[in-house]
């Protein structure tokens, strides 16, 4: 298979990502966009390390896969934080900040 | 010691004086503060002179010297130094800055005696005078800069001195943006002339230019032009001028200093020192004499019809400072200067006059309340006598010789300049015309109540106090004026000021006599030498013809304002009436305020309206659902879209990224 | 077959300013656990960051790779960590007795600001897409832990979920973009990025193009650059006031450096592609950030905005592509972070005394109750703006130089206005502090009816604490200092220029 239509597929994942960050509204699922979004770099950095010939690209995979680890973590201590303060888990109903 | 180190200490005596005061003023007595100050400006203008001497002593082609004090910012192609430039125009500049402040300090010392804020005054006052001496003696276009911003800063300081005043505010805060409209231009203007000629250097500058630059080449247009933006704003002409009305809300000492002798010139100097850059774009010169004719003409319309003193005396300002710009636009750079020198003296006089009497009036300034003064008090109403007749350039006067010199070169050049000429007659009419409606008005006549006052007890009368513009009741306390109203003939300091500058007011013109004397156009020849117009001399005949004219206008102008405001007091009145139109569009000021909120103001608020209705309809709506931000003009905008939805700040960032891509892939194809 | 291995070559000195950063790390983690050294925190971080410093200024002058090329050490680099260290020592200052640093836990608070550091010198050294990758985010995860730290406010909490969606969108982007690049070029190091893309040419190729995109839109989230700023206000007026202060400046300043990194030095050779494009949203942000501050009555939202404004200034410096831009950049940074340290201790200071929060109320007559305060406050607002005689003015006038020099007028002209309109609103707090009478200060008329557990105790002494008072005095101090005799900072900004070119 050509290697393009990893990279096609890739954008498609990065895509949907990015329409769920847009659209759902519990904090848990956009941190799942988020991971959709990371990942279809990994599949874009993976594909064009098979197009390139060198190594690189994996090496920058397994990296972005800690990192984004890291990052959920993070995310999740947040709504933790917010869901002990008995706030809503709703972006759309945090916004005191605003103007 | 060498020129420039004396011109160094020119700059440093006010500097130390405002630190001095600003630090210590919460120790400091009040009169030791004013003490330091006044004495802190004469020690400048006693180097001033010093530098003066030294100058006279070396050839006039050797009269110019650089100096400067460390490297400013030595970079890849920046080479500014903090260095200052001493040649006869500068030393002139400093001598008349520092000489009519040192008078106003002297004044201010009797006059805001009373004044909660005096030792903050002080220091303010000496800060303006040091931005405006390193204005006038900086070497280089970046320091030029410096000065200039420094000095639009000071004089928000003290027109907003009086800060409880909402009025004073307002009135800062627009000296203050129009002054910043006018730093942008000469900002622009700087770096242009750094792109092209590579340094920012006077010397290195005005010597480039003409081999650079070839006649009327746009690029050296564009630089002067915004240069005259610069100029405009500072120098209060159109139609960047409606700040200097409003400025009359500060004390009165404050209007003598800034907006008759030292800031409003700062324009017409820079004007004069560029001139090389002016030669090489006639047309900039062109417009912006036009500009400083129209002004002339339009100011003393307006200035016709003011009813506040101040204010009329501010239109005034504004109307002769047009003469000036007129004069070195068209290449009559010392008598530009001549003019400028003694429009400081008789103005800051009238201006001193005024405070004079606005405190016998308990801080009201309506002249339509004034009158009888001429018996109440004496004199005020001489030095009022001496400033009107040299404004009015009556004959033998310093005015008469300064204007009427403008005016022969104008003819003396020829072609179509000569429409300065007879205009500037016409202006030097409207000018004895409204000058003496004021001195008419408020000299002869029967005493109005506090002339009664003074007669009969000898004390200034009490009144509430309150705001003259609106009438608001105000209290004495920080912020506002001061409880006693301080004139002329009870402050020994008052009077040696004013008296000292109606002497210079009446025989400053005698050093430029015609075929007598010609002082001030051969100390300043070294400077203007390089300019081709200034082998243009009127000849002796025909500048004594000028002055014989102007001479005439003069005496009439006077009579038709006795006429007027003394013989048939009922004409003017009369005049109103058949003349109602014009009468209106001078008394409105030509409804400059009105066109700018027009063009302007009106147009951002109609902006932010539109947003807050249709945009938010239909484009938030319609997106995210979302409410409404505030709206302030364009502001409203940024904060209507700033909504707090973190997911429409996705939404901007992923529109952002895809217009981004999408104008480099089509870019690219 | 046992195959041999070699060990790489590790150049410690280089890399010493990184090491002390991880080890301070633990170091002061550590006293998270064990309670009595609970409160020797900040001592611990001050003394990591005075030796980070150190070990950064013992490296000036020197131009290699580290890591096998990962990294670079060069004065730019140095430069900028040094921001990024003296920001961190700052807000170590302003953290004293914060309410945050309580919820949180001195030590793990202070652990994360000493991450959050180690990213950035991380970042100006970053010169290979990986390194750039983990830097950032090593950079933002702690802020955006620190963001929410202050628990009990619910602004606090949403800043930082706000923060950490916006922001991780931003990493993901960028991430693609790089994962493009890398694709386009052939390579992840920068320099043979450039070589790879110079090959090539770029025109037509449009998985380089998307992937500057990409890259560009990631860049210019971090560093406030409209249209993607919007988080800023928000994040900065959320967070507790001294993080935003940390990041005002310091994630400004490592993120233009490997903006600069990134566009001057590998994409170099595509200069006429991006640079009408960076020119649009420096002008955007300068328009959308002087104009969006006007209404502002919270100090850190309209430092928030007045932020996104400078960094379209900043901009500027890296849109024209040469040596004097950079100059420009770097020396702009140091006097945005000076004016900003002063404006930041005295807001954190008199959040603490009154009841005002970071309303401009709480500045209303400082003039007159404390003029420690009002005196550096009125120089950063000053500086902000442009008055000469600070060194915002030097900095704004490099800036215009290099523009005009570039051939980039119209940007110039953009930064004078946008300097005009700036002036309506730091005038307006310098008027506030000077020309009106003082509000409402101490608590005995409490406010807020049945207190709320958002409400913090009133520290009626906070405008004389050293620690406050000392960092803003120091720092305006430096602002007109550097605005009368710029030279040795113009030195500084040169070094970090030439190391570039």
């Amino acid at each position: 298979m050509a290697i393009e239509w990893y990279v096609v597929l890739s954008s498609l994942i990065f895509a949907v990502g990015a329409m769920g960050i847009l659209t759902r509204r519990s904090p848990i699922v956009i941190l799942l966009c988020l991971e959709l979004m990371l990942n279809a770099g990994n599949l874009a950095l993976i594909a064009f390390s098979r197009m390139v010939g060198n190594q690189e690209g994996q090496v920058f995979a397994l990296v972005v896969m800690v990192v984004a680890a890291c990052e959920v973590v993070i995310g999740l201590g947040i709504i933790v934080a917010i869901f002990r303060r008995k706030l809503p888990l709703d972006v759309d109903e945090l916004r005191e900040l605003q103007g | 010691m060498s020129c420039t180190s004396w011109a160094w200490l020119v700059l440093l005596f006010p500097l130390l004086g405002s630190i001095v005061i600003g630090l210590g003023f919460r120790a400091l007595p009040a009169k030791t503060a004013g003490i330091i100050g006044t004495a802190a400006i004469g020690l400048a203008f006693a180097c001033g002179v010093a530098t003066l001497l030294c100058l006279l002593g070396e050839d006039p082609e050797a009269r110019h010297h650089a100096s400067s004090l460390w490297d400013y910012a030595n970079a890849a192609g920046l080479d500014i130094k903090l260095g200052i430039f001493v040649d006869p125009l500068s030393v002139f500049m400093v001598l008349v800055v520092t000489g009519v402040s040192t008078l106003i300090h002297l004044y201010s010392f009797g006059y805001m005696q009373s004044d909660e804020g005096y030792r903050r005054f002080f220091s303010y006052l000496n800060f303006f005078v040091f931005s405006m001496l390193l204005l006038v003696l900086a070497g280089n276009f970046v320091l030029l800069i410096v000065g200039w911003a420094f000095v639009g800063f000071a004089s928000y300081a003290l027109i907003s001195f009086w800060y409880r005043r909402g009025t004073a505010t307002g009135a800062g805060m627009k000296a203050f943006v129009i002054n910043v409209v006018g730093d942008i231009g000469l900002v622009l203007a700087a770096f242009l002339i750094f792109r092209e000629l590579g340094s920012f250097d006077y010397e290195t500058v005005f010597t480039k230019a003409p081999q650079v630059f070839s006649v009327n080449e746009w690029t050296i247009t564009a630089i002067c032009l915004l240069l005259l933006v610069g100029a405009f704003a500072k120098s209060a002409q159109l139609p960047l001028h409606t700040w200097l009305p409003d400025a009359m809300e500060g004390p009165t000492p404050v209007s003598a200093l800034i907006h008759a002798a030292t800031m409003v010139t700062a324009g017409v100097y820079l004007i004069a020192r560029t001139h090389v850059l002016f030669d090489l774009a006639p047309t900039a010169a062109d417009i912006a004499a036009f500009t400083g004719l129209a002004t002339l003409l339009v100011a003393g319309t307006i200035a016709l019809v003011m009813t506040d003193l101040k204010r009329a005396i501010a239109y005034s300002t504004m109307s002769q400072i047009g003469y000036m710009v007129v004069g070195v636009s068209i290449g009559a750079y010392s008598a530009g200067m001549f003019h400028l020198m003694t429009h400081a003296f008789f103005k800051a006089l009238l201006f001193m006059v005024a405070g004079s009497i606005i405190a016998a009036m308990a801080n009201r300034q309506n002249i339509d309340e004034m009158s009888g003064f001429g018996k109440a008090m004496r004199f005020t109403s001489a030095m009022l006598l001496i400033g009107g007749l040299a404004l009015a350039a009556f004959p033998l006067t310093s005015g008469f010789f300064s204007k009427d010199e403008i005016l022969a070169f104008a003819e003396a050049r020829g072609g179509f300049y000569v429409i300065f000429t007879w205009l500037g007659y016409v202006g030097a009419l409207l000018t004895a015309i409204y000058t003496f409606r004021l001195v008419f008005r408020i000299l002869p006549g029967k005493a109005c109540k506090e002339a009664q006052e003074l007669i009969d007890t000898g004390h200034v009368v009490h009144a509430e106090p309150e705001n003259p513009a609106t009438g608001e009741v105000e209290d004495t306390d920080v912020g506002f004026p001061g409880s006693e109203h301080h004139i002329a003939e009870q402050s020994w300091p008052m009077k040696v000021a004013m008296g000292v500058l109606g002497f210079l007011a009446l025989v400053g013109g005698l050093v430029q006599v015609p075929g007598v004397d010609d002082v001030i156009g051969k100390f300043l020849e070294p400077t203007f030498a390089d300019s081709p117009l200034s082998h243009i001399h009127p000849t002796v005949g025909a500048e004594w013809e000028g002055l014989g004219i102007g001479g005439v206008i003069s005496i009439v102008g006077i009579g038709i304002a006795y006429f007027l405001y003394v013989a048939r007091p009922e004409t003017p009145a009369m005049l109103i009436q058949r003349l109602r139109p014009a009468y209106t569009l001078f008394h409105n000021k030509w409804y400059f305020d009105e066109l700018i909120d027009f063009l302007i103001v009106r147009p951002i608020l109609g902006v932010g309206r539109f947003a807050n209705r249709t945009f938010e309809r239909l484009v938030v709506d319609g997106l995210v659902t979302g409410t409404a931000g505030t709206v302030r003009g364009a502001g409203g905008i940024v904060r209507l879209v700033q909504s707090g939805f973190v997911r429409s700040y996705a939404l901007l960032l992923i529109a952002g990224f895809a217009g981004l891509a999408l104008y480099f892939l089509i870019q690219s194809s | 077959m046992i195959a041999a291995f070699h060990a790489p070559d590790i150049y410690y000195a280089g890399l010493s300013p990184v090491i002390a950063l991880t080890v301070a790390i633990c170091v002061v983690l550590l006293t998270a656990v064990f309670q009595p050294l609970r409160r020797t925190a900040p001592a611990l971080t001050l003394i990591a960051l005075a030796t980070t410093a150190g070990l950064l200024i013992w490296q000036g002058g020197e131009e290699i790779d580290l890591v096998s090329g990962a990294l670079r050490l060069d004065d730019l680099a140095i430069a900028i960590s040094l921001i990024a260290v003296l920001s961190a020592a700052f807000a170590v200052l302003l953290s004293i007795r914060e309410p945050a640093v309580e919820q949180a836990g001195s030590g793990e608070y202070h652990a994360l600001l000493l991450g959050s550091v180690l990213g950035m010198a991380l970042l100006a050294q970053a010169q290979n897409l990986v390194s750039l990758f983990v830097a950032i985010e090593t950079l933002s995860i702690p802020l955006y832990i620190l963001c929410a730290t202050d628990l009990r406010r619910e602004r606090s909490l949403e800043a930082g979920l706000k923060y950490l969606i916006i922001g991780s969108l931003g990493s993901a982007t960028l991430l693609y973009g790089l994962a493009f690049l890398y694709g386009g070029s052939g390579s992840t190091d920068f320099a043979g990025i450039a070589a790879g893309i110079g090959q090539k040419g770029v025109t037509g190729d449009p998985l380089v193009l998307i992937g500057i995109a990409l890259a560009a839109v990631g860049l210019a989230f971090k560093t406030s650059i409209a249209p993607f700023h919007q988080w800023t206000p928000d994040v900065y007026q959320g967070a507790p006031t001294p993080i935003t202060g940390f990041m005002a400046v310091a994630t400004k300043a490592a993120a233009f450096a490997v903006f600069v990194r990134f566009f001057d030095v590998a994409l170099i050779s595509e200069a006429s592609e991006w640079q009408p494009a960076l020119a649009v949203l420096a002008a955007a942000s300068i328009v959308i950030g002087n104009v969006g501050a006007l209404g502002q009555s919270s100090l850190k939202r309209l430092l928030g905005y007045s932020g996104i404004a400078q960094a379209g200034y900043i901009l500027g410096g890296l849109v024209v592509a040469s040596e004097a831009g950079v100059n420009a950049l770097v020396f702009y940074l140091v006097a945005y972070a000076f004016m900003n340290f002063a404006a930041f201790a005295v807001v954190v200071a008199r959040e603490r005394e009154t009841i005002y929060g970071d309303d401009i109320r709480a500045v209303q007559g400082l003039g007159a109750e404390r003029p420690l305060l009002a005196w550096p406050l009125t120089i950063s607002m000053l500086g902000l703006a442009g008055l000469p005689a600070t060194a915002g003015f030097i900095g704004k006038l490099y800036l215009i130089e290099a523009l005009v020099e570039g051939d980039y007028t119209w940007l110039a002209v953009f930064i004078a206005v946008g300097t005009m309109i700036s002036l309506a609103y730091y005038l307006r707090v310098v008027a506030a502090m000077w020309m009106r009478p003082g509000g409402e200060t101490s608590a005995a008329a409490p406010a807020i009816v049945g207190a709320s557990p958002e409400a913090d105790p009133i520290d009626p002494e906070a405008g004389r604490r050293m620690y406050l008072v000392a960092p803003a005095l120091l720092a305006a101090a430096a602002v007109v200092i550097f605005g009368v005799i710029p030279q040795p900072l113009v030195e500084f900004a040169e070094h970090a220029g030439a190391s570039l070119f």
